[in-house]
């Protein structure tokens, strides 16, 4: 009996202490199962992978798990078995939930009306081999104390390098030190004006530099808020407490960057030398640990010499030729084991660089991206003599890596080499070398001198159009060659125009990086960039032997844009040649002196164009470009000429035209192409339009275009410019030509006028015309199919006289248009032809250009591809003239 | 069984117990404790053993809903317990003393639930 009471009573005992473990419950099984034997079989139930929104992961899953709750034990059970999501910021699996399920379709029941996921976009499923790496789990490193961390959260200090003192015990705090970025109440007065509501958004903008707590500066300013205890050197500030001169504060792990800390040199002996006290804050072992993380992300490059200096290796040295993660593959190049091949892993190793080797640092050193020659060599600290200052500095051998480019940094904050600067308010510079904190400037007066950024107003923006004018009067734009008239004669390209001041950049020169000063006014051109001729002097010259000028007395009225009456042009059909509306027909409605209101042919509208941009068409033919308003007869009076004349320009219509011509002229002699659409002057860029060679040159022979600007002002033969700047055809030194042709006084033969823009004497231009197409690039071309072939009416030779010898160099294929050096011989040919196609009426492909109408300039050459061309033969149809002349 | 559901905005007070990894409010754990494990761990009213045996860093939900029958839970070794919603990993360790007394005096045994101990596969 009393065993048995004995035996209840221990029951009682025992099942009060044991029975509260319900056994089935979660660890009751003694012998926990190994993961092996727990893997998925068929029988288990499968997992798919279901498309959700990212970063609702977590609100899916609670959404299933309520779901499920709510429908438990009614007839709408949810099927599935569970739910799981692996999402994070930076997680692989983020977008997508896995779900556990007998079936596919249990999910599309289950799912189905939940917000954020979307079952019926495909769902993958999960082979059971990869179930298990689903809920795979690595452990976040633990935080040692006196380790190194890079603190995120406090904004102000985000970045900033902090040591570990203690972490709480669930690891979910630690215990930092950092270096305070204190301004003791300087700035507090903003934050309490406007930042009542906001979260002081602009704090961590400009923030105090890092600087150790000092309590004498900190009961300066808040006497109030500091309290603590001298002795031991703690001190409770505004909230936040410091030691020793350091803020210590706690912050959650997730705060915290814990990973590629890589603490600087500098950062860790900031903290070392922090201690008042004297005692060795700095751990060594902690700083080599976290420095031998970083060592192990060096990346060795098959090629780099590399020596092995742990090991049994030790001392053996060779050149990777293979790295494949951690093992590099090392052919052994001196020593005993020369020419084998040996595999190290990349720890022992060490790069080797010998005393003369040109380098470049690239590690996270302070002096990244120095370039240097190697000096010395210890150990794996290498020292090194920078390229660009000559100073000795030394980094570790990891950080380096051997450098083909001289290089060296070109900038310095947001200025970088050859810029121009402002100085002070009279003086600007050239930035001529750029060392790590200052910069050797050299001013307009030709002075160097070495200033900091802060020296420097501001940077001046290169501006494009910037022009000067050198000794003889022409214009010198950027990248122009120029040679100094007086001094040293030296030559150079323009990379700077400032007022009077430009400068320039010489190769040949090694001091101040090749720049010097001078004044415009103190030069002489050599070659303008794109070939725009600035030989001026002969433009004037060809005006007077311009026949058709003399011939024309009445031209000088042209300059000044009479309107008498209302403007000629309002009635007149026009094409527009330019802009949206280009190729469209319509009436001129009414017109200002640099506009027409256009109504379109085609749609009901009413468009405003400038006169420029517009090619009257006259019943009879070829269009002109009417720019100047007074003109009103010479539409048709040139057209007249032209229009027959294209056709005929053999026959004497020239004259007419020359005298429209000789209208004409007065605009073209205007060496600046006012009347021409400026753009036309231009040089190679605009002539891009024109078709380059078309544009000089031939053109003429429209005479209309006044507008040829290329060809007056045609200093932009800007085809020509091709032509190396006025070496427009180089045969053609139009000179040549234009008397014959001249009756035009095409003299704007352009190549040899170069920028003669007085078309007059375009013949020259002929010779221009032809050729250049690049020369042409005068727009001209585009617009005169009347100029067939620039030889314009006048010479009949149009024909080849433009055409025809298309511009022997410049023609040649390069697409007049594109000035692009239509290397005068390029001009193959056609484009005699061609322009005749151009030239609009011109019909019979005027003289010489006989058929080839290259076709392209059908249109308004344009472009005349002399190519399109393809029709060699004009050339020598027309070539005529020209050729010979060549 | 009680809503399981957390509101989004609710979610910044989630906990996760470092022995049975399930995730709750912290407002629950005050009120009912860990529904697997309170024998062992007492957290109902303490908000101080709440605060060392559950941990606020945890990731990977898992919505359980047929803890017997789930390989899910089989794997996680959560087929004993409630249905509910558990985490994969919660980082953190449990007092010493805890452990110690789970371990010697109702014999369970305590695998660490953030990773720490990698078993053969």
């Amino acid at each position: 009996m009393e065993a048995s009471l004995d035996a209840e009573k221990q029951a009682e005992i025992l099942r009060e202490r044991y029975g509260k473990r319900a056994p089935a419950r979660g660890l009751g099984d003694s012998a926990v199962v190994p993961r092996r034997l727990l893997l998925p079989s068929v029988e288990d139930p499968s997992i798919w992978a279901v498309r959700c929104k990212e970063g609702k992961e977590r609100e899916v899953v609670f959404s299933i798990m309520r779901r499920v709750e709510e429908r438990l034990g009614t007839k709408n059970e949810v099927p599935i078995i569970s739910a799981f999501e692996r999402g994070g910021p930076n997680s692989v699996m983020k977008g997508y939930i896995y779900v556990e399920a007998q079936r596919q379709n249990d999910i599309m029941i289950a799912l189905d009306g939940v917000l954020n996921v979307y079952p019926r976009t495909k769902m993958i499923l999960v082979e059971i081999k990869d179930m298990p790496d689903l809920l795979r789990v690595t452990k976040t490193p633990n935080l040692e104390p006196g380790a190194w961390v890079r603190l995120r959260k406090p904004a102000k200090h985000a970045g900033d390098l902090a040591q570990v003192i203690d972490v709480t015990e669930n690891g979910l705090e630690a215990r930092v030190r950092f270096i305070p970025r204190l301004d003791y109440g300087v700035r507090d007065e903003p934050l309490l004006s406007a930042d009542g509501k906001r979260k002081r958004p602009g704090m961590p903008g400009p923030r105090p530099p890092q600087r150790l707590f000092s309590e004498a500066e900190a009961r300066k300013r808040h006497p109030r808020n500091i309290h603590g205890n001298p002795q031991t050197n703690t001190w409770s500030y505004m909230g936040e407490d410091f030691e020793n001169g350091f803020q210590v504060k706690d912050i959650k792990i997730q705060q915290l960057d814990v990973k590629d800390v890589n603490p600087t040199l500098e950062e860790v002996t900031k903290f070392a030398s922090g201690a008042e006290d004297g005692t060795e804050n700095l751990d060594l072992k902690a700083l080599a640990a976290s420095l031998k993380d970083g060592v192990t992300s060096v990346a060795y490059l098959p090629g780099d010499i590399i020596e092995v200096y742990e090991g049994e290796q030790r001392g053996v040295i060779g050149k990777a030729t293979n790295v494949q993660g951690d093992i590099v593959t090392l052919q052994v190049t001196e020593g005993e084991l020369k020419g084998q091949s040996i595999e190290v892993p990349n720890k022992g190793l060490r790069k080797k660089f010998r005393p003369g080797d040109h380098v470049k640092v690239i590690g996270a050193s302070k002096y990244r991206d120095e370039v240097g020659m190697v000096v010395k060599i210890h150990n794996d600290q290498v020292t090194l003599l920078t390229d660009q200052t000559n100073n000795e500095i030394t980094v570790f051998s990891k950080d380096l890596r051997e450098a083909a480019d001289i290089g060296g940094q070109g900038s310095l904050g947001q200025y970088s080499l050859l810029d121009l600067v402002q100085l002070d308010p009279t003086t600007v510079g050239c930035i001529v070398k750029v060392d790590r904190e200052s910069m050797v400037v050299l001013d307009q007066n030709g002075d160097t001198r070495q200033v900091v950024p802060s020296q420097i107003t501001n940077r001046l923006p290169k501006r494009r159009t910037a022009v000067a004018a050198d000794r003889t009067g022409l214009e010198i734009r950027l990248d122009d060659v120029v040679r100094e008239y007086g001094g040293q004669q030296r030559q150079g390209k323009i990379i700077h125009i400032h007022r009077s001041f430009v400068f320039l950049h010489s190769h040949e020169s090694n001091e101040n990086a090749g720049v010097f000063v001078t004044r415009a006014s103190n030069v002489n051109t050599i070659a303008a960039k794109g070939g725009r001729i600035n030989n001026q002097s002969s433009g004037p010259d060809l005006t007077s032997m311009n026949p058709a000028l003399k011939r024309n007395p009445t031209g000088q009225n042209v300059q000044a844009p009479r309107t008498f009456g209302p403007d000629r042009s309002i009635g007149k059909t026009v094409t527009v040649r330019r802009g949206g509306y280009k190729g469209l027909l319509g009436i001129v409605k009414d017109a200002t002196d640099s506009h027409c209101r256009v109504e379109l042919h085609t749609k009901a509208k009413i468009i405003t164009v400038p006169k420029a941009d517009l090619a009257f068409k006259d019943q009879i033919t070829g269009k002109v470009i009417d720019v100047n308003s007074g003109r009103g007869g010479f539409g048709s009076r040139g057209r007249g000429g032209f229009g027959g004349g294209s056709g005929e320009w053999s026959g004497g219509n020239r004259t007419p035209m020359a005298t429209g011509g000789g209208e004409r002229t007065p605009a073209w002699g205007s060496k600046t192409s006012s009347a021409r659409t400026p753009a036309w002057s231009r040089d190679s860029g605009v002539s891009g339009s024109r078709t380059p060679a078309w544009g000089d040159g031939s053109r003429t022979v429209n005479p209309y275009d006044g507008s040829r600007t290329s060809y007056g002002g045609a200093t932009s033969y800007g085809g020509a410019t091709s032509y190396g700047g006025g070496s427009r055809t180089p045969a053609w030194s139009s000179s040549a030509k234009t008397p014959a042709h001249d009756g035009f006084g095409h003299g704007s033969k352009t190549p040899a006028y170069g920028g003669s823009d007085a078309w007059g004497s375009k013949t020259p231009a002929y010779g221009v015309s032809a050729p250049t197409p690049g020369a042409s690039g005068n727009d001209s071309w585009g617009y005169t199919p009347g100029a067939s072939g620039g030889s314009h009416p006048y010479d009949a030779p149009t024909p080849g006289a433009g055409l025809g010898a298309p511009t022997p160099a410049a023609l040649s294929a390069p697409t007049p248009g594109a000035y692009s050096a239509p290397t005068p011989a390029a001009v193959s040919a056609p484009t005699p032809g061609a322009w005749q196609g151009g030239w609009g009426a011109d019909t019979a492909p005027t003289p010489a250009v006989g058929a080839p109408t290259p076709g392209a300039s059908g249109g308004y050459y344009g472009a005349p591809t002399p190519a399109a061309y393809g029709a060699p033969e004009t050339p020598a149809a027309s070539g005529p003239r020209y050729a010979d002349e060549d | 069984m009680s809503e399981n559901y957390v509101a989004p905005n609710q979610q910044r007070y989630l906990r996760a117990c470092m022995v049975c990894s399930i995730v709750m409010t912290l407002a629950r754990f005050r009120d009912e404790g860990c529904p697997n494990c309170e024998e062992f761990l007492h957290l109902q009213g303490s908000p101080d053993q709440i605060e060392s045996c559950t941990s606020q860093v945890f990731e990977g939900l898992i919505s359980l809903a047929n803890p017997g029958r789930s390989w899910v839970a089989k794997w996680q070794r959560l087929d004993g317990y409630v249905k509910g919603v558990y985490a994969t990993k919660v980082s953190g360790q449990l007092p010493d003393d805890v452990r110690s007394a789970i371990e010697e005096e109702y014999r369970i045994q305590y695998i660490p639930r953030d990773g720490s101990v990698t078993e053969a596969d």
